[in-house]
């Protein structure tokens, strides 16, 4: 399992264990963390499933998918250096531990 | 394993008028079923619905056999798949940004509403949908596709022609008259506003498409703005009209609405009682199964997400119309590759700048007689008339 920290707007923060391959937008939907939308499930073309990566996991997390920044400019909330669409970022060993802030707003 | 359990007795006229006792139905008996009727294999469930619209390779959009080619005239992205999909979608996407609407075209938006909405005469009643839902959301939607020099009138039966040419499944000749006659007229009109809209760059979608660095042909950039003409219409119309209605029948819910600041709520909560577009269609790729039925290669599924909104799997009391549910994971805009296109226009219009205004422009507004609201629909759904008591 990977331990995954979700970071809201105000601050709260939920961790949750998810299955290696998950991405970070399931994991968040299958245990009901509040802040994600992931409404077109993961095919890169709703902006609802916005993260930002913590700083210490910048690197780690990878790049942006081909096609993920163009998405990206349909965020509803200001899109950062450390933007993501969770649904892009897969979980893997190396990832255990991984934290993301979400934005204000999806909608 | 054996085939979906075939239907002979549901009929078209029973859903267009209310298929909701139906769904109820057939989610807890046979939410697989093969509906003569239809001409297609219904899926009910919530679980089913969204796995068909996230798995595109296995149940594929392009299906270039259905009536929707000649309503349109072209093999439009709502019915590819893959790269060609992605191509021109991404073409129209910039224009549809959530930062687009809000700060470039926010203030016209408002205008736009507060322009409609102040014409409509105070001391009687007024049938809402027809004087307000239909016409704003015509309007809006031309500004946005870089086309406001039609008119009201004329989007609005364009956007029907094309509708029932669409779903023109008895291959009909009338329907495909009247699509013909639209795009006719449809062609022309972009085909004058072209250098414009190449001249003078405004961020509408037209534009955006016709001067993006490397732009798709100009037939795909007149079938995506016929698409948007198509869908971008009669949904958000429907959509305010059910909101009002679902509003207005519940004065509590509305009060609670008014003191939170919910409105964005509200409208995601009128889209899943009553979805504005109840189904869509799908290519069977290769034979597979769902919910432990055969489902061979060449058939076409046909996902209800109208019944997916209702699912008790995911509702408490999906029947009702209620606001402040804890969570409300719908599937009105669809999802998958071809989720809506239109999803932030739509919120940002009808649930940010409509809703709240009207309420404040008329705060005593109600429902003339309830029992006078009709709707209908199967393919798209919501009320046909909203007389409201304006004063
Ligand atoms: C409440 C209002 C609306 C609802 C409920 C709605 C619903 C939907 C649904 C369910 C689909 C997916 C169809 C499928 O899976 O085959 C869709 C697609 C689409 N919608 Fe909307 N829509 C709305 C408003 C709009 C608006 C305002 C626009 C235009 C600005 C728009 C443009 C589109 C386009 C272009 C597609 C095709 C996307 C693709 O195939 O990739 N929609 N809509
Ligand atoms: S879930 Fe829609 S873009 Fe990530």
């Amino acid at each position: 399992m990977v331990k995954v920290t979700y970071v809201a707007h105000d601050g709260a923060r939920v961790t949750v264990e998810a299955e290696p391959g998950e991405s970070v937008m399931q994991a968040a939907l299958s245990n009901d963390v509040e802040g994600i939308i992931g409404e077109c499930g993961g095919a890169m073309m709703c902006a609802t499933c916005h993260c930002y990566v913590d700083e210490a996991w910048e690197v780690g997390a990878g790049a942006r998918a081909e096609g993920e920044e163009d998405m990206l400019e349909g965020a509803a909330s200001e899109v950062t250096g450390r933007s993501r669409l969770s649904c892009q970022i897969k979980l893997a060993p190396e990832l255990d531990g991984l934290v993301v802030h979400l934005p204000e707003e999806q909608l | 394993m054996a085939l979906a359990p075939r239907d002979e007795t549901i009929t078209l006229a029973q859903l267009t008028a209310d298929p909701y006792p139906i769904y109820r139905r057939l989610r807890s008996e046979s939410p697989v079923l093969r509906v003569a009727a239809v001409g297609r294999t219904l899926l009910t469930k919530a679980s089913l619905t969204k796995a068909v619209k996230d798995d595109p390779e296995l149940f594929s959009s392009n299906d270039p056999a259905t009536p929707m080619r000649p309503a349109f005239r072209a093999h439009t992205l709502m019915r590819k798949d893959g790269a060609e999909h992605m191509a021109e979608r991404t073409a129209i996407a910039p224009a549809l940004t959530p930062k687009r609407i809000q700060a470039d075209w926010g203030p016209l938006y408002e205008k736009l509403a507060e322009e409609y909405i102040s014409r409509l005469p105070r001391g009687g009643t007024v049938d809402l949908f027809k004087a307000l839902c239909g016409p704003l959301a015509a309007r809006i939607l031309a500004h946005i596709l870089g086309i406001p020099e039609a008119t009201d009138d004329e989007m609005q039966r364009w956007s029907q022609a094309l509708i029932d040419g669409a779903g023109n499944f008895g291959w009909a000749p009338e329907p495909f008259a009247a699509s013909d006659r639209a795009n006719d007229e449809m062609d022309a009109l972009l085909e004058r506003l072209r250098p414009l809209r190449i001249a003078e760059p405004d961020g509408s979608a037209y534009s955006v498409m016709l001067t993006a660095e490397n732009p798709v042909p100009p037939s795909q950039i007149a079938a995506t703005i016929k698409i948007a003409i198509g869908g971008g219409i009669n949904e958000p119309r429907d959509a305010l009209a059910t909101a009002l209605f679902g509003l207005l029948d519940n004065p509590g819910q509305l009060a609670e609405v008014k003191a939170q600041d919910a409105w964005g709520k509200a409208f995601e909560e009128a889209i899943r009682w009553v979805a504005p577009i109840q189904v869509s269609s799908r290519l069977v790729t290769r034979d597979t199964e769902l919910g432990g039925c055969e489902i061979p290669a060449g058939d076409t599924v046909m996902t209800v997400q109208a019944s997916a909104c209702r699912d008790e799997e995911l509702y408490e009391n999906g029947e009702e119309f209620f606001v402040f549910r804890k969570k409300n994971p719908h599937q009105a805009f669809g999802n998958g590759p071809h989720h809506c296109a239109g999803a932030h226009v739509a919120r940002r219009t009808v649930g940010k700048i409509i809703l709240p205004m009207l309420f404040d422009r008329f705060p005593d507004m109600r429902l003339a007689t309830r029992e006078d609201v009709q709707w209908r629909g199967f393919g798209f759904r919501g009320p046909v008339n909203l007389p409201v008591a304006l004063n």
